[in-house]
């Protein structure tokens, strides 16, 4: 009984010991209690290493612990409904503004954008390079010629591509059973476009994740122009009133944040040196359209 | 490969915090739960009431249940917009560590029970009949089957540290805060990261691998 | 007041009464034996009384409380018994351990503890086994563990059941060796259950007889062996010869009986016309070549049909128109010359034969 209790004891120091380091960022006062922002981002903001980059500044500015949650668009809205996060950073007008005006956030702040950009295989089997979006889009379902990898998860990209489906004139159920040739991958931006080099298909995605993920995929721009590809990120704070949990005055340091003019810059400036080209455009807060 | 394992061997530091936070969260999640699961397990078998049997049932068939649908329950469950949302605790370690103890008590329990009953019934009778007290007959009826309870015990730690759909869906993955082992490798093999996700894998079927020597052991006595 | 008693007690197991309208009174102090065949419900008895069960029916009063209903005070009373099994149970733990498992519930450990489990592993002849896992043990010697855990405690109660059952012969006399020591020392109550007559005999200073759930008698060894109130009882208790038959005259005490032809002359409380058993212990039948040689009323004159050797003793079946057994010494037996085939003369006093009614 006694030894029992004493491999207990030992467990449960390091536990004890553990949790600490585990719970606390490197170098915060693991005593005191940590105020937490908790934002829940689209994908293609996350997986570019855009978050990664600015999360750090904003910790030590408003000394608070940023957790950002890997989402989509349609699990971030569904987050931000709930109260469970106190941010959210996506790319869907239409629906942001429906979310605003349900009251479930307090402003819709554009603060970046980019474009986005039909991408596949350079041997383009399906003949669409340089069509326009609804065009492509057009002719890969008629001839079925080559793969499609779909976000199919309800993300801000996949709104877009479900709106150049009906730009074409489909509707969006018919597109879906057209045929093998279409498939819903269900995942991030990052990983959509690694199974669509994989499968040497084509998708859709922002210019920021792919010029990130370039190195990686076997794939090259084939449509990218037309004015439905703009592609812009807005920031929503939670709304205080319809949930009271939310941690509203740092929310919107979070929203202040990034449309200030340092921060806007270092978005301006992301990943120039590295790809060659902007990642992003900021937008101070007014949107382009087009 | 080899990167792979000079991530180990150099203790790189996010392989090691997100290894230590696995087996944090799971040891905690499991000394709590054999905290309740040793003496509930002791009063169900010492007593007996009409569905006993129905009970014990529930609890084995619960064993194995997926571990989303008990994500999505305690997702439903401490979502601020659910009915413990006022906790404010989602997102953090602390709700999976109570995931995990929904997780594992079946099993903890229902193997519990099962050690207790392997114990002959003349031992705990024989207590009472010298003296015992209801509580000191059933200590010592654990202490006749303490390497059956503590098997138990470490299958419900193999259980905890090696999950993933609960920790994804109420942990959030965040780097630095909710990431886990198996959270990491979800993440980081989507997204291509093979050498990392080979590091945080090969971690992973280590602590698999002592887990299943000690059940060994344990097992001879 | 009785230290215990039961009124009326009974008892259930599935369908059938494993006890039924059991009254029994056990004064501290005494050293009851209740024997019975296999099943007669002692074991039953026993746990009730150790009030490890709840009866069916009936009450059980401890020092005059009511221990079936008080819940509260069932843990204390219980504390104030100690039970030994039939089938020794030790727990997977040091001798010593084993022993002190009574102290440490009552939370009675204490600086003595050592001394107070030595000094009973001593008494029962295991001081050198102390630290040695009792699992290890002997069947003799782990019903010795029991016994010992059962009297570290001093129990105000001591319950026995049949406790050197499972016990080789050797065994067997330590144990009662010890027993006989404790009651000779201690002065504590001891209900036990055997079914060896001669050691119920042997250690008891009260009798009880159960059969079929029922306690038949209750009394002095001397009194249930000489004088049985049934004939189920006296078959129990090993009375013999036991004959049928029915008064035919009665002069003050004596009563003349007509028993399978013969006639018998026996002390009676019964009248003319009664009909009754006739019991004879074989100790009292008494073996002669010749007839005048006994001074006992009772003579018959037969032919040794067989000899049977138990122990010391020699078993002697006669045939005198009625059969009846005899007991005698090996040395007796062969002094006489008593052979199977051989005539004798068998005859006992009147004074000897105990006689019941027929029901």
């Amino acid at each position: 009984m006694k030894k029992l209790f004493s491999i207990l004891a030992i467990f449960s120091l390091l536990v004890i010991a553990l949790l600490p380091g585990c719970t606390t960022a490197s170098g915060s006062d693991p005593l005191k209690p940590q105020e937490r922002l908790q934002i829940a981002t689209t994908t293609s903001l996350y997986d570019t290493g855009l978050w990664g980059y600015l999360e750090p500044m904003f910790e030590e500015k408003y000394d608070v612990e940023v957790d950002v949650l890997y989402a989509g668009t349609g699990i971030a809205i569904e987050y931000g409904k709930r109260g469970d996060v106190d941010v959210i950073t996506v790319h869907s007008k239409s629906r942001e503004l429906a979310y605003v005006e349900e009251g479930y956030g307090v402003e819709r702040v554009p603060f970046a954008y980019n474009y986005f950009l039909i991408v596949g295989p350079e041997s383009d089997p399906a003949g669409i390079k340089d069509m326009t979006p609804e065009d492509a889009f057009k002719k890969l379902l008629e001839s079925g010629a080559g793969t499609f990898v779909s976000r199919g998860d309800d993300s801000g990209t996949h709104s877009k591509e479900k709106a150049i489906w009906a730009g074409a004139g489909y509707e969006y159920t018919d597109v879906q059973g057209a045929g093998d040739w279409y498939v819903e991958g269900g995942k991030g931006m990052g990983p959509t476009l690694l199974m669509a080099s994989e499968m040497e298909g084509y998708t859709l995605t922002d210019m920021g994740t792919f010029l990130s993920y370039k190195g990686d995929i076997d794939l090259v721009p084939i449509v990218d122009e037309g004015s439905i590809l703009l592609n812009v990120y807005s920031v929503i704070a939670g709304n205080p009133e319809t949930n009271s949990g939310i941690s509203a005055e740092m929310a919107q340091n979070m929203v202040d944040f990034l449309v200030s003019d340092e921060i806007q810059e270092l978005i301006g400036e992301y990943g120039v040196e590295v790809y060659g080209m902007q990642l992003f455009t900021p937008c101070t807060g007014n949107e382009p359209t087009s | 490969m080899v990167k792979a394992v000079g991530l180990i061997v150099t203790f790189d530091p996010e392989v090691m915090q997100v290894s230590g936070r696995s087996l944090a969260i799971a040891a905690t999640s499991c000394s709590i739960t054999a905290l309740i699961c040793l003496p509930l397990g002791s009063l169900i078998h010492f007593s007996s009431f009409r569905g006993k049997r129905l009970l014990i049932n529930i609890v084995q068939t619960l064993y194995s249940i997926p571990t989303v649908a008990v994500g999505l329950f305690v997702f439903v469950l401490f979502s601020r917009a659910g009915p413990l949302g006022g906790l404010d605790i989602m997102f953090t370690p602390t709700v999976m560590v109570i995931g995990q103890i929904f997780l594992v008590t079946p099993v903890m329990l229902g193997l519990t029970i099962s050690a207790l009953q392997g114990v002959d019934k003349s031992i705990s009778e024989t207590a009472l009949s010298l003296g015992a007290s209801r509580i000191q007959a059933a200590v010592l009826t654990l202490k006749h089957a303490r390497y059956a309870v503590l098997t138990s015990v470490i299958m419900g730690f193999g259980r905890a540290v090696s999950e993933v759909g609960l920790a994804l869906m109420v942990g959030g993955n965040i780097k630095g805060f909710t990431r886990t082992l198996t959270t990491a490798i979800s993440l980081e093999s989507s997204k291509g990261d093979i050498e990392l996700s080979l590091a945080l894998g090969m971690i992973l079927i280590l602590i698999a691998l002592v887990i299943n020597l000690s059940l060994n052991r344990l097992q001879q006595r | 007041m009785a230290l215990i008693e039961t009124i009326d007690l009974g008892q259930k197991h599935g369908q059938g009464y494993t006890l039924k309208g059991v009254n029994l009174q056990v004064e501290a102090g005494d050293v009851l034996a209740l024997i019975g065949p296999t099943g007669a419900g002692k074991t039953t008895l026993l746990r009730l009384l150790d009030l490890l069960e709840k009866p069916a029916s009936g009450r059980i009063l401890f020092d005059g409380i009511d221990a079936t209903t008080a819940k509260k005070q069932r843990l204390e009373i219980r504390r104030r018994m100690s039970f030994v099994q039939q089938k020794p149970v030790v727990f997977d733990m040091s001798v010593f351990d084993n022993v002190a498992c009574g102290l440490k519930w009552r939370h009675r450990e204490s600086e003595s503890t050592k001394q107070e489990v030595a000094e009973v592993l001593e008494l029962v002849g295991l001081a050198d086994y102390s630290r040695r896992n009792a699992k290890t043990l002997s069947g003799g010697e782990a019903q010795r563990v029991a016994i010992a855990r059962a009297l570290v405690v001093k129990p105000e109660v001591l319950l026995l059941d049949e406790p050197t059952a499972n016990l080789d012969p050797v065994s067997t006399t330590k144990t009662e060796e010890v027993l006989a020591h404790i009651i000779a020392e201690r002065k504590t109550t001891i209900i036990m259950a055997t079914h060896d007559m001669s050691q119920g005999q042997y250690l008891a200073s009260k009798i009880g007889v159960l059969m079929n759930g029922q306690l038949l008698q209750a009394g002095t060894p001397d009194e249930i062996f000489s004088s049985p109130l049934s004939k189920e009882v006296a078959e129990f208790v090993g009375v013999e010869n036991i004959l049928s038959g029915k008064i035919t005259e009665k002069d003050g005490d004596l009563a003349t009986i007509e028993v399978d032809g013969a006639t018998v002359q026996a002390v009676s409380d019964y009248t003319t016309g009664d009909r009754v058993y006739i019991l004879i212990r074989p100790e009292d039948v008494i073996l002669t070549p010749n007839r005048d040689t006994t001074s006992a009323r009772n003579t018959f004159k037969g032919s040794i049909v067989k000899t049977a050797p138990v122990g010391p003793l020699m078993r002697i079946k006669v045939d005198c128109g009625f059969p009846l057994l005899a007991v005698v010494t090996k040395r007796s037996a062969q002094e006489l010359g008593l052979a199977a085939g051989k005539e004798v003369f068998a005859s006992f006093k009147a004074t000897a034969i105990h006689t019941i009614r027929k029901q």
